[in-house]
């Protein structure tokens, strides 16, 4: 589906974000990187969806009545075979959250491989238009506040200048040890989000917010896990 | 097609041939209108001035109109300062014979009840057919148009073009530029830029030849995507120097009674400079010393200013002033070792110190009634090779130790020296004083001198810290981004 029938389709649906899927499939028309996945909408339907993917695989609920799926029980990780996602898959159905809501189906997902977590942001602001925002995952972007902003749209130095300006930027150079995050993935990825033509600028009188968080970041590449855009 | 077909031309706004004041009282010789046509005529304004009065003949010896329309020729300027309600039915009157409205009455979108008001006031003026400035202002200053609405403010034309949204802070930027030796090219005060936006006269000082150095008060951010993509495409080309009000939650609450302005986040204004090469300042003074600095030195874009050599009496001034350089991201490290050979072989008192930062004491500086300065002076910019020198006295450990020639001397030798090496490196003055009146008039003497020479002189090294990084900042921006 092209990125305007994705707005569009939400817009009919009246649904005031785009869900996770559909979050993915647009960043994917901006050849944002995001794990291969299929959606069931059975237990039935496991089987065939499993042998097109690569395991260990994650599977998550899908749907408009649920905002925060870990809260809910609705996420599950680190599957190895098509037996343990239906048996997820059927314990998930079986939670009382989750079956007071409507259920668009289950996203079978592969774990993206391991890395460092940021997060890439967007929002609107009322006078400057969208501005695009770096920042580390987990308690660096939540409780330190070590995220960069710039406003759209951003050219190749701005990007490397909002990651120079994190006071994490040593932690994804890998300090302590750890592997180094790929600089030139990031770099690549918030030009797609945040440069000329890239996502925020096209879509700018469409999107509110977007997070996509976290961001798995390797030695080599960048992959959206998680994504959110909450429309104007 | 030219992109600067959008231009708004303000040309005759800066230098109208003709000007009216509505507001001026046959009763009341203080009111702001009357007071403003004093002040044009001491300015040596020649054009027509046009008081607009139904109900008098005659105000400040000038023949009163009674409106816009009836002027004896088209109205290139209107001062508006009657009370609000009256002012859109004028407008309108004006039928397409006036170019500018300057309108410096308060009571519009600045309060609740004067919003609607103010929607009103835009809707007369483009009815009018004429472009409106404010309101809730003071007026302009543009000494090319011989136009001031400030009591005073320097006499000649300069290359400092201002916007304030503020009037109040436009006087204390004229007044004090002034005290300091800016020079403008103008000074707009736009209040709640109803009609005309910031960007309009952004736009236009950067296409202005006068104008060279551009300083902007701001704190509404409604035109924040035009600001955003003019300063984008023209990458300093122009240094820009920003005051921006309203930088906290308390500080917009402010700013939203003060001229009616709802700003965003405060990170958007980090993002611009950082994507403009804008400098952002924080204070009435650093602004005014980032627009002094800005004035006097040429950008040293090939080579941005890292390295600062520090020369004057204060020992305890000196380390100081080398940790906040330092904190600023300049360098006050030691000169190399030729360069303190030479400085040894001058042979200075024990308590100098030769290596940067340089310390002579009173003393020392006294030698040869003050002519050691310039051997000293000599040895820094031929051999040290900083990127910026600057120079501090303290006037008050002079005072009452030697005569009053040994601080002409250093003076002279300041201006002397750094002459001789034209563009080597920026070149600073700062004299500190304790506001005792006999040194304060030294002081004020010897700003003078050095400021008509060119030479920009600071109260303190922390003004002179701020101005220079500043400046560090924009040729950083011009030497990677300008390619």
């Amino acid at each position: 589906m092209k990125a305007q029938e994705l707005i569009a389709q939400a817009r009919t649906q009246q649904r005031p974000a785009l869900d996770e899927q559909a979050g993915k499939a647009l960043l994917a028309e901006y050849r944002i990187a995001v794990p291969q996945s299929r959606t069931v909408k059975s237990v039935d339907e496991v089987d065939a969806a499993f042998t097109q993917l690569r395991a260990p695989v994650v599977v998550k609920i899908m749907s408009p009545d649920i905002l925060h799926k870990s809260d809910a029980g609705g996420v599950k990780v680190g599957m190895k075979s098509a037996a343990e996602v239906k048996d997820a898959i059927t314990a998930m159905a079986a939670s009382p959250q989750i079956k007071a809501a409507r259920i668009d189906g289950y996203l079978i997902e592969e774990m993206a491989p391991v890395g460092q977590e940021i997060v890439i942001g967007g929002l609107r602001d009322p006078y400057f238009g969208p501005l695009v925002m770096v920042g580390l995952g987990g308690i660096f972007v939540e409780v330190l506040r070590d995220v960069s902003f710039r406003i759209c749209p951003i050219t190749r130095i701005d990007a490397e200048e909002m990651i120079d300006d994190l006071k994490g930027a040593a932690i994804l150079a890998g300090a302590r040890g750890r592997k180094p995050a790929s600089r030139a993935a990031i770099v690549d990825a918030l030009l797609k989000v945040g440069g000329e033509n890239g996502l925020l600028m096209t879509h700018a009188d469409d999107i509110q917010e977007a997070d996509i968080n976290p961001m798995i970041v390797s030695e080599s590449a960048a992959v959206a896990v998680d994504a959110r855009f909450i429309l104007r | 097609m030219n992109k600067n077909n959008n231009l708004q031309d303000f040309s005759r706004f800066f230098e109208p041939r003709t000007v009216a004041v509505i507001g001026a009282s046959t009763r009341n010789p203080h009111a702001l209108p009357n007071v403003f046509i004093r002040r044009i005529r001491d300015f040596g304004f020649t054009g027509d001035i046009y008081p607009i009065n139904p109900a008098a003949s005659e105000v400040e010896g000038l023949p009163c109109y009674k409106s816009l329309a009836d002027t004896p020729k088209p109205v290139d300027y209107a001062y508006i300062g009657v009370s609000g309600g009256q002012i859109p039915a004028m407008l309108e009157a004006a039928k397409g014979r006036t170019q500018f409205a300057h309108v410096v009455s308060s009571g519009f979108g600045e309060v609740d009840e004067g919003k609607v008001l103010q929607d009103e006031l835009v809707a007369a003026a483009r009815a009018g057919g004429m472009r409106l400035v404010g309101p809730n202002c003071m007026g302009l200053y543009s000494p090319r148009g011989r136009i001031t609405f400030a009591e005073v403010g320097p006499w000649e034309l300069g290359h400092v073009g201002v916007l304030s949204q503020s009037g109040g802070l436009g006087t204390d930027i004229i007044r004090r530029g002034r005290g300091r030796g800016v020079k403008f090219s103008a000074l707009v005060t736009a209040g709640n830029c109803a009609d005309v936006t910031p960007s309009e006269f952004v736009e236009y000082y950067f296409a202005d030849e006068q104008t060279h150095v551009i300083g902007l008060y701001l704190e509404t951010a409604k035109d924040g995507r035009r600001l955003f993509e003019l300063l984008r495409e023209k990458k300093a080309c122009k240094p820009v120097v920003i005051l921006k009000g309203g930088r906290t939650q308390q500080g917009l609450a402010a700013a939203a009674s003060h001229t009616g302005s709802l700003a965003g986040d405060d990170r958007v204004w980090v993002a611009l400079s950082r994507q403009t090469g804008c400098v952002m300042v924080d204070t009435l003074d650093q602004f005014v010393d980032t627009l002094l600095l800005f004035q006097s030195v040429k950008p040293s874009v090939a080579h941005p200013t890292q390295r600062v050599a520090l020369f004057g009496n204060g020992g305890g001034t000196s380390v100081l002033a080398t940790d906040y350089f330092a904190r600023l991201g300049l360098d006050v490290l030691p000169f190399e070792q030729t360069t303190i050979d030479d400085m040894a072989a001058l042979k200075l008192p024990p308590g100098t110190s030769i290596t940067n930062p340089v310390d002579c004491p009173v003393g020392t500086l006294s030698q040869d009634e003050g002519r050691v300065a310039e051997k000293i002076l000599d040895i820094i910019y031929g051999s040290g090779k900083p990127d910026a020198l600057v120079m501090h006295l303290n006037l008050s450990a002079f005072a009452g130790r030697v005569k009053p020639e040994v601080l002409d001397n250093l003076m002279a030798a300041a201006i002397r020296v750094q002459e001789k090496y034209p563009g080597q490196a920026h070149f600073m003055l700062v004299l500190r004083s304790d506001g005792e009146p006999a040194l304060e008039a030294r002081k004020r003497e010897f700003r003078a001198n050095a400021v008509a020479q060119g030479v920009p002189v600071f109260d303190e090294m922390s003004n002179a810290g701020h101005a220079l990084a500043a400046l560090a900042a924009h040729e950083r921006f011009a030497l990677t981004r300008r390619k």
